[in-house]
C-alpha cells in the first residue's frame, strides 16, 4: 500500500501501446545472456539477461551504479564483457564492428571537438562512420539547433550539447538507438522536447534504448522496460504490464475532513479493504476482493449516502514507474 | 581507415587552423632563415655543433638549410602537440566517441597519426618553402652566390631535408601518441614527455655521454639533424626506428585491449 499515490494529470505523453503488436518471433534487437563485466572485485553486471523487441522505445532503469551505463557501453563494443554472450541487430557483440554502422549512440556525456562548431562536429563524426551524405542541417533542425551549427561547441550550453549528442547518434539513419540520460543537464522546456522528440523517433519504427533517472520521463515514453539493480535484471516486459501489475483502487476525499474517519469506519465494517494516507481513504478492494474501480466507485458512494458523508473526489488509483521500480527492488524479481 | 585520416584533414584543414598553421610556418621560416644567415661564418661556433658555414649556405642544399637547422628545434613541439592532441581525445571522451563509429580502434589511432603528419608535412613543406623564398632575400647580404640552389643537387637536397625533418617528426609523433595513450589524460601524458624528453634526458646526457646515442629523444633530435658527432645519422635513424616501432606496438596494443571507459 505504502507505494502507490493517488491519481495524477494524465501524460504529456502517453506511451505508445505498441507492446500488443510486438512479435515475439521477431529476432530481438537486442539479446543478452549471463553478461557480467568485472572490474577487480567490483562486479558492475551481473549475469545480465535481456532481450529487447524490435520497434519498442525501450526505458532502461537503475538507480546509479546499478549498471546501466557499463552494460550500453557493452553493446556498443566499448567495454569487452568478462563473460556472457549476445548479439545487437542479430550480430555478436564481439564484433560491434558487424553492427554499429546500424546504431546510434549517446553514451555518458556527449564528447566533440570544442573548436568546431556544431555542423562541423556533425560532418567529421559522419565522416568517421561513412555517411558522408548525412544531412547537417537536417538532423539541427530536427533537434533544435538549426539557428547554432555554425557556432563553435565550445560554446554551447549543458543543453544544446546533449542535443548535439543526439543528432550525432541519428547520423546514418540508425536502426537502433542507445541514449544514455539524453535529458541530462536539459531545463524542463528542454526535457520535454527531448522526451517528444525520442517519442518520435520510436514512431519511425526504430528501436529505442534510453536510461534515465527520472522514471515518469520513461514511464511518458517507453513501452518496454529493462529493470536493473545491483547489475541483474528485476523487470523487463511491457510498461503497461507493469503498471497494470500495481495495485488498483480508488482515492477518496470527503467534504469535510472528519468524514474521512466516518467513511473509513464504515467502509471497513463492510469488508471494504481501506488505508488512509495524505488525507485520503485508499479503497483497493470491495468486500468480495473486486478491484474494479467502476464497481468500487459505486459501492463507495452508496456506503457514504447511507452513512451521510458527502464524498468530494474519487479517484482511480495510479501506479507510477517509480512505485512498481521501488516494489521491485525492495521485494526481488518479477 | 582512410575515413579517420579525412576526418582528422577536415578538423586541420578548417580555415583558421590552416591559417594558424601557415602563420607559424612562416614564423618558423624568418626565425630560422634570420639565425642561421646572421650566426654564419667560415666554422660553426654553436657549442651543439648545429649551424650552418657559408660554404653551406653556398653548396646546393643551401637554400633549404635554415629550414633543415630550424626544424631539429622543432621536434621538441611536434612531441609535445601530439601528447596534447591525443591525449585529448581520451580526457574529453572523443575518442569514445569515435570508437562507436569505428570499433576497429586501431584504425583510429593509426588514422588519427597519418592525418596529423600529413598535416605535419603540408606544414613542412609551406616552411621550407618559405625558408628557400627568405634565405634567397638574405644571401646577397652576407655575399653568398645562390646558382648551386637551383640545381637538380639543390632540389635533392630539399627534398632529403624534408624528409629528414619528417622521419623525425614521426619519431616524435609516435612517441607522444604512446604517452597519451598510457596516460589518457593530457596534464599527465604532458608533464611525464617534458620532464623526459627535456630535463631527464639533457642533465644525464650530460653526465653519461652514452644517453646521446641511446635516449629516444637525443636520437631523433640527431635524425632531424642529420647525425651529430656523437651519433651518425644512419645508427639515429636505426635505433630511433626501434623507439618507435615499440612505441606504436605499445598504443596498439593498449588501445585494442583496454576498455574506453571515459
Amino acid at each position: 500500500m505504502g507505494c502507490m499515490t493517488p491519481a495524477s494529470a494524465p501524460s504529456v505523453l502517453s506511451p505508445p501501446n505498441l507492446s500488443a503488436s510486438i512479435d515475439p518471433n521477431v529476432q530481438p534487437v537486442v539479446s543478452v545472456s549471463g553478461l557480467t563485466k568485472r572490474y577487480g572485485q567490483r562486479t558492475a553486471v551481473s549475469g545480465l539477461d535481456l532481450r529487447l523487441p524490435r520497434g519498442v522505445v525501450a526505458g532502461f532503469v537503475g538507480p546509479n551504479g546499478s549498471g546501466k551505463t557499463t552494460t550500453m557501453a557493452m553493446l556498443l563494443g566499448l567495454v569487452r564483457p568478462t563473460a556472457g554472450e549476445g548479439t545487437v541487430l542479430g550480430r555478436s557483440i564481439t564484433e560491434p564492428g558487424a553492427y554499429l554502422h546500424r546504431v546510434g549512440a549517446l553514451i555518458e556525456s556527449p564528447a566533440f571537438y570544442g573548436s568546431l562548431t556544431g555542423a562541423e562536429n556533425l560532418r567529421l563524426f559522419a565522416t568517421v562512420g561513412r555517411h558522408d551524405d548525412v544531412d547537417v542541417e537536417g538532423l539541427l533542425d530536427t533537434v533544435g539547433l538549426g539557428d547554432r551549427g555554425r557556432d563553435r561547441y565550445r560554446t554551447y550550453s549543458l543543453g544544446m550539447k546533449q542535443r548535439l549528442g543526439i543528432a550525432a547518434a541519428l547520423i546514418g539513419d540508425p536502426e537502433l538507438l542507445i541514449l544514455d540520460e539524453p535529458t541530462n543537464g536539459l531545463d524542463p522546456q528542454g526535457v520535454r522536447e527531448v522526451r517528444a522528440l525520442v517519442g518520435e523517433l520510436a514512431s519511425e519504427s526504430r528501436s529505442v534504448l534510453v536510461s534515465s533517472h527520472d522514471l515518469s520521463e520513461l514511464e511518458q515514453i517507453c513501452d518496454w522496460l529493462l529493470l536493473i539493480d545491483g547489475g541483474s535484471v528485476v523487470y523487463q516486459g511491457p510498461t503497461r504490464d507493469l503498471l497494470d501489475g500495481g495495485p488498483r483502487g480508488l482515492a477518496v476525499a470527503t467534504e469535510h475532513e472528519h468524514e474521512l474517519a466516518i467513511l473509513r469506519s464504515v467502509l471497513t465494517d463492510d469488508g471494504f479493504a481501506v488505508d488512509a494516507r495524505d488525507g485520503a481513504l485508499v479503497v483497493t478492494a470491495a468486500p468480495g476482493g473486486s478491484s474494479d474501480p467502476v464497481a468500487l466507485g459505486a459501492a463507495i458512494n452508496r456506503n457514504a449516502f447511507a452513512a451521510g458523508v458527502t464524498v468530494a473526489t474519487l479517484q482511480p488509483l495510479r501506479t507510477t514507474l517509480e512505485d512498481r521500480f521501488l516494489d521491485l527492488i525492495r521485494g526481488g524479481t518479477s | 581507415m582512410t575515413a579517420v585520416i579525412r576526418a582528422e584533414l577536415q578538423r586541420s584543414g578548417r580555415r583558421r587552423s590552416l591559417l594558424i598553421a601557415v602563420l607559424a610556418a612562416l614564423a618558423f621560416a624568418a626565425i630560422a632563415s634570420t639565425s642561421v644567415f646572421s650566426s654564419a661564418g667560415t666554422t660553426i661556433t654553436s657549442e651543439n655543433g648545429q649551424g650552418a658555414t657559408l660554404a653551406d649556405l653556398a653548396s646546393a642544399g643551401g637554400g633549404t638549410k635554415a629550414f633543415a637547422v630550424g626544424a631539429s628545434f622543432a621536434g621538441f613541439v611536434v612531441f609535445v602537440l601530439f601528447i596534447g592532441l591525443m591525449a585529448r581525445e581520451f580526457s574529453e571522451g572523443t575518442f569514445r566517441a569515435l570508437a562507436m563509429r569505428e570499433p576497429r580502434r586501431v584504425r583510429i589511432i593509426v588514422g588519427k597519426v597519418i592525418g596529423l603528419l600529413v598535416v605535419a608535412l603540408g606544414v613542412g613543406v609551406v616552411a621550407e618553402l618559405a625558408t628557400f623564398v627568405l634565405s634567397l632575400a638574405l644571401a646577397p647580404g652576407q655575399g653568398i652566390d645562390t646558382s648551386a640552389w637551383f640545381s637538380l643537387d639543390g632540389l635533392s637536397a630539399a627534398f632529403g631535408d624534408l624528409g629528414t625533418v619528417m622521419l623525425g617528426v614521426t619519431g616524435w609523433a609516435l612517441i607522444g601518441t604512446a604517452l597519451a595513450v598510457i596516460f589518457r589524460s593530457a596534464p599527465i601524458a604532458l608533464a611525464v614527455g617534458f620532464a623526459w624528453a627535456g630535463p631527464f634526458e639533457n642533465i644525464v646526457s650530460r653526465s653519461w655521454e652514452t644517453g646521446n646515442r641511446v635516449f629516444p629523444g637525443r636520437l631523433l633530435a640527431a635524425v632531424m639533424s642529420g647525425g651529430t658527432t656523437e651519433v651518425s645519422f644512419g645508427r639515429a635513424v636505426a635505433l630511433s626506428a626501434v623507439y618507435a616501432a615499440v612505441a606504436l606496438g605499445v598504443s596498439l596494443v593498449l588501445v585494442v585491449r583496454r576498455d574506453v571507459t571515459s
